[in-house]
């Protein structure tokens, strides 16, 4: 039977362990999830992460609407290692590159703040670029085949990354001239192996669409090499080429050669003066900022904000562009507006870091049109007009309103639950147009990635104390069904040491006293008949051994567990009855009252024990004739009888030997009902009366609780004695 | 023996299982021991040169270096929350910042403290005293500034106009600079006058448009000493849409990057950014030693003119290349 379980535990385990294996075996794969497209033309971006920039679904594309330095989106596994991505790509600035990233891995936000591979395009030395990043950067620079043309923003180009061990390549193409194609190829000795893919942009926002991530190999590397060989001209990096023709190593940076030079309006004014302006006539202003919003387009200096609706002129602006805006000066309650406007891009700078205030500062207007970082409790969600998704807060006294467009932000509106803490960077606006006269204030966000969520909604909701309550109980269910388990495992060691015990005695101590017998009969009968003195000796030995004897083998019908395998109490102890007459004259009666029931074994074994004891004690002192057992079963309980016509004894006389208090202990420990009546010449009666625990359904879990609780508390009767 | 063979059944079931998860537990790398370097915004290539300096060190000694910052200059909350992020995910021996802000950057600072974490202050110092796990490896800011002021005063052979511009209050070390500077002047070329000192950033186009009410208010400026980088692009961009202004001679600090393409541009004040930060990676190894170590150091910073632009020592000043050992190569910036 060990050999068994041992066996089973040993397969289950080898199962366990393949299972596990198996499972990393899948996580870990390198080619899990390839190939990947993009879901974009459907709206879908929910499995890419960002760090840094503001990214949101427009159109067909993914968009980064931000200045930001080495914002990045990544997805797919970190295990992939050959592999290439490929991705049509849109500039949205003259001030840097934007491309694609590969074998990605410990990513964090920051300018470098990644290790893996870039392809990028940067428009302001007109080079493909091939970056490795470790926070840190080192780079090899390709010029763009001039039949391409130079690098500008605005234009779709079609950029691809390979890796396939340490060789990286990456080609670009223009879709309308398929055949001006720049192809760069890195041989990195001590490379990243593995690593995600994704988009990345510095100090240039971007699009793209058509992502493609797939399984590469060598054929696919040596393609792009012989397109290199077919069309590279030379290379920017100076130093000698490898020994596998034009093929780069990485370089620090060399820095920037053009100086940022612009030329601006003299007679620019901060925009915290434009308040000042007399509205009594108009006013025509310029002022200076960087763009905080693009829609509506917000501008803001260390003064304040301006809100700038629907300009005459504007380039593609992007968050963190250095703008110079000229317009007619309208006054509004907390901010000015200019309207007309002319908007002219001085610098594509970095976006400004929200200044953060409470709930309550910004509800007095003081940040109108700022970029600000607020927090608040989410108290309702719903979608609103024009595909945007609206959002309540509460933050102390006040309430206010967060607005932000779908796509991307699908995800987090679906993932947010009410009363969660959130920290909500966004541009406040006062205009009743959009708090509609319910809130002081509205937070126009930018992208999903402007929402932060401090803490969860707390833990002391009704719903979580419902299910805490469910969960305790289910666990102290499970408590108690593994403690049923180990006090059977309990019950089955000790009967199994119960029964070696048995034959142990049955093997030593009662074939001795038996040895003993005849060895006695024996010398009585060598001995002559006028040794009456010896004869009475022997007698008398003979008598103490035949009296151990019958101890003994009692002994050992106690300790046997025979009747308790037995399903049939009553049969179980009847037949314990003829094995302790030895065929002698006492008659058994047997009643069964009631539909019989499945009984614990732990109570069936204590109702058993308790039976051989009274059984025991009638045939031993009582002498009876008959002996009736009887077992009653109930809905809740089982009562067991044992009732002798023997002699009886007086009440509250000598009772050291009858194991009485054996059986009321035992009877304790299953917290049954343990009842003896007595009357001399009139034999005895023994009545036990236990409770029978309903089966275990999901209706009757709680009741059993209930009850095994109360049965701790519950104890046996107090010995009775009728006369 | 009964508990031993309940026991014995419970652990042939529970170790089998126990097993695959300690497989799989045990394949998950471990966070080794670094040194964060955090300086203003990895941004800007100036600060590549410290870069090159504790990689440099950190690859002597076997060091490993988190190289991060927020994207911009003047971005406290970042490092901030750099900090905090770092300081909470453990592993760290040490930090070195070049912090955004005199006064914010306290707390944080004195928190990682707290935390058993060296932190080595760098460029220019917080307004708080340095103190056991706190020091400050700093750039000379007196000797800046007075090297700018003979610098200034040669150009002018004695006699002038000058003005100063991208003062900014968050930085304790440029504030040192511009008194260093104004208190040569006055002690030693008493005809070199400081007509106009104004408050800068880092927003370049801000710079810009102070640069353009500066010159305006005073077109026969013979001078400017820009404070920072910013300053000195946003000083060279108005000068350069301006030609009326083409005459004013420029002294910068901090270039980004160390070269001369305005014929304004007279003359850089660098610091020494290998220096400083190869000297706080050896102070924080030496304090996880147990070694005792100078709270304070103050490292000379050097003139950079359009003579010794290309000296070996002004190449590894301003080096990029960030990347230790047989890789280095010195001359590519």
């Amino acid at each position: 039977m060990d050999r068994r379980r041992t066996l089973i535990a040993l397969i289950a385990g080898a199962l366990a362990i393949a299972a596990a294996l198996g499972i990393r075996a899948y996580l870990i794969s390198p080619t899990r999830g390839l190939p990947e497209r993009d879901a974009f033309a459907q709206k879908h971006a929910d499995d890419w992460q960002a760090f840094g920039g503001t990214w949101e679904v427009s159109g067909d594309s993914l968009r980064n609407s931000s200045d930001d330095r080495g914002a990045k989106l990544l997805t797919g596994s970190p295990h992939w290692n050959n592999y290439s991505i490929e991705a049509d790509l849109m500039l949205l600035g003259g001030g840097g590159d934007a491309g694609l990233i590969l074998r990605s891995s410990d990513e964090e936000e920051g300018v470098d703040a990644y290790y893996g591979y870039y392809a990028g395009l940067r428009s302001y030395d007109n080079n493909l670029v091939l970056g490795r990043a470790e926070y840190g950067w080192t780079e090899a620079l390709t010029p763009l085949d001039p039949a391409a043309g130079h690098i500008v923003a605005l234009r779709w180009y079609h950029l691809k990354l390979v890796a396939y061990d340490c060789q990286i390549a990456a080609a670009v193409t223009l879709p309308s001239n398929p055949a001006a194609v720049t192809v760069s190829t890195v041989s990195d000795p001590d490379c990243i192996r593995a690593g995600r893919a994704g988009l990345r942009s510095y100090a240039s926002g971007g699009l793209w669409r058509n992502v493609v991530i797939r399984q590469a190999n060598r054929q696919d590397l040596a393609a792009m090499v012989a397109e290199r060989d077919a069309t590279n001209r030379s290379a920017v990096d100076p130093r000698p080429a490898s020994a596998a023709g034009a093929t780069q190593q990485f370089s620090p940076p060399a820095p920037r050669s053009d100086t940022f030079t612009f030329h601006a309006s003299s007679h620019t004014q901060s925009i915290s003066s434009l308040r000042l302006t007399s509205s009594a006539a108009p006013a025509i202003a310029t002022i200076r900022g960087s763009v905080v919003l693009t829609a509506p387009l917000i501008v803001q200096d260390s003064t304040g904000g301006v809100s700038v609706p629907q300009p005459a002129s504007s380039p593609l602006l992007k968050l963190g562009d250095q703008v110079e805006v000229s317009g007619s000066v309208r006054q509004n309650d907390f901010s000015s507006t200019l309207e007309h406007a002319k908007v002219r891009v001085l610098w594509e700078g970095t976006p400004v870091p929200p200044v953060m205030v409470s709930a309550s500062q910004a509800a007095t207007g003081a940040f109108d049109a700022m970029f600000v970082e607020v927090e608040g409790r989410l108290r309702s969600k719903a979608y609103g007009p024009g595909n945007t998704l609206v959002f309540t807060f509460d933050a102390g006294p006040q309430s206010f309103g967060a607005i932000m467009t779908r796509g991307r932000a699908d995800y987090l509106f679906n993932k947010l639950k009410l009363n969660s803490l959130l920290r909500m960077r966004g541009v406040i606006i006062v205009d009743p147009a959009f708090t509609r006269n319910a809130t002081p204030f509205v937070l126009l966000l930018r992208s999903a990635d402007d929402v932060d969520v401090l803490a969860g909604p707390p833990w002391w909701s009704a719903r979580h104390l419902i299910a805490a309550a469910f969960a305790l109980l289910l666990l102290t269910l499970a408590g108690n069904l593994l403690y049923g388990r180990v006090e059977r495992w309990r019950l089955r060691a000790v009967l199994e040491e119960r029964e070696r015990m048995a034959h142990e005695i049955h093997d030593t101590l009662a074939q001795s006293f038996a040895g003993i017998g005849f060895q006695l009969e024996a010398i009585r009968s060598g001995i002559p008949g006028e040794m009456r003195a010896t004869h009475q000796q022997l007698d008398l030995a003979s008598d103490l051994v035949h009296h151990s004897h019958i101890e003994a083998r009692r002994s050992i019908t106690t300790l046997r567990p025979d009747g308790l395998e037995s399903e049939d109490l009553l049969a179980g102890l009847s037949a314990c009855v003829q094995r302790m007459a030895e065929g002698g004259a006492v008659q058994v009666r047997t009643a069964s009252h009631g539909e019989t029931r499945s009984v614990p074994p732990r109570i069936s074994c204590t109702l058993y024990r308790i039976g051989q004891e009274a059984i025991a004690n009638a045939i031993q002192h009582a002498h009876p004739s008959t002996i009736t057992l009887s077992l009653e079963y109930t809905k809740d309980i089982v009562r067991l009888g044992i009732r002798d016509d023997g002699y009886g004894f007086t009440p509250g006389g000598e009772m050291h030997g009858f194991g009485v208090p054996g059986m009321r202990k035992r009877a304790d420990r299953i917290a049954a009902q343990f009842e003896m009546t007595s009357t001399p010449g009139q034999g005895t009666s023994i009545c036990v009366t236990a409770a029978i625990p309903p089966p275990v359904t999901w209706s009757s879990w709680p009741k059993i609780l209930i009850s095994y609780l109360k049965e701790s508390r519950r104890h046996v009767t107090p010995f009775k004695v009728s006369h | 023996m009964l508990k031993r063979r309940v026991r014995g059944r419970i652990y042939r079931w529970l170790l089998p299982m126990a097993f695959p998860c300690i497989l799989i537990c045990g394949c998950y790398r471990q966070t080794h021991d670094r040194i964060a370097v955090i300086p203003r915004t990895t941004g800007r290539i100036v600060w590549e040169s410290l870069h090159t300096g504790v990689e440099a060190a950190g690859y002597t000694d076997g060091i490993r270096i988190y190289w991060n910052a927020p994207t911009r200059q003047d971005d406290v909350g970042g490092q901030i929350a750099l900090i905090d992020r770092l300081v909470a995910r453990g592993g760290l021996q040490g930090i070195v910042i070049a912090p955004d802000q005199s006064l914010a950057l306290i707390t944080p600072v004195r928190r990682a403290v707290a935390h058993g974490i060296p932190v080595v202050i760098l460029g220019s110092p917080l307004l708080t005293p340095p103190s056991g796990k706190l020091v400050y490896v700093l750039n000379d800011e007196e000797e800046a500034g007075r090297i700018a002021a003979r610098r200034v005063a040669a150009i002018l052979h004695g006699k002038g106009t000058v003005a100063i511009l991208g003062i900014n209050p968050d930085i304790a070390g440029i504030l040192r600079r511009a008194r260093s500077f104004e208190a040569l002047l006055v002690q030693s070329y008493p005809d070199i006058h400081v007509i106009d000192k104004r408050v800068g950033s880092f927003n370049v186009p801000h710079e810009q448009q102070v640069a353009e009410e500066t010159l305006k208010a005073a077109p026969h400026l013979d001078s400017i000493l820009t404070l920072s980088a910013s300053t000195t692009e946003g000083v060279l961009s108005t000068i350069g849409s301006n030609p009326e202004y083409s005459g004013i001679k420029v002294v910068g600090f901090d270039p980004d990057p160390v070269e001369f393409n305005s014929p304004n541009l007279d003359s850089l004040v660098l610091e020494n950014m290998p220096g400083m930060g190869a000297c706080a990676i050896n102070i924080i190894r030496d304090l996880q030693a147990g070694k005792t170590v100078p709270s304070r150091i103050e490292m000379e910073p050097m003139l950079v003119t359009r003579e010794n632009v290309r000296s070996a020592q002004v190449r590894q000043w301003s080096s990029t290349d960030f990347r230790p050992g047989p890789h280095r190569n010195w001359g590519r910036s």
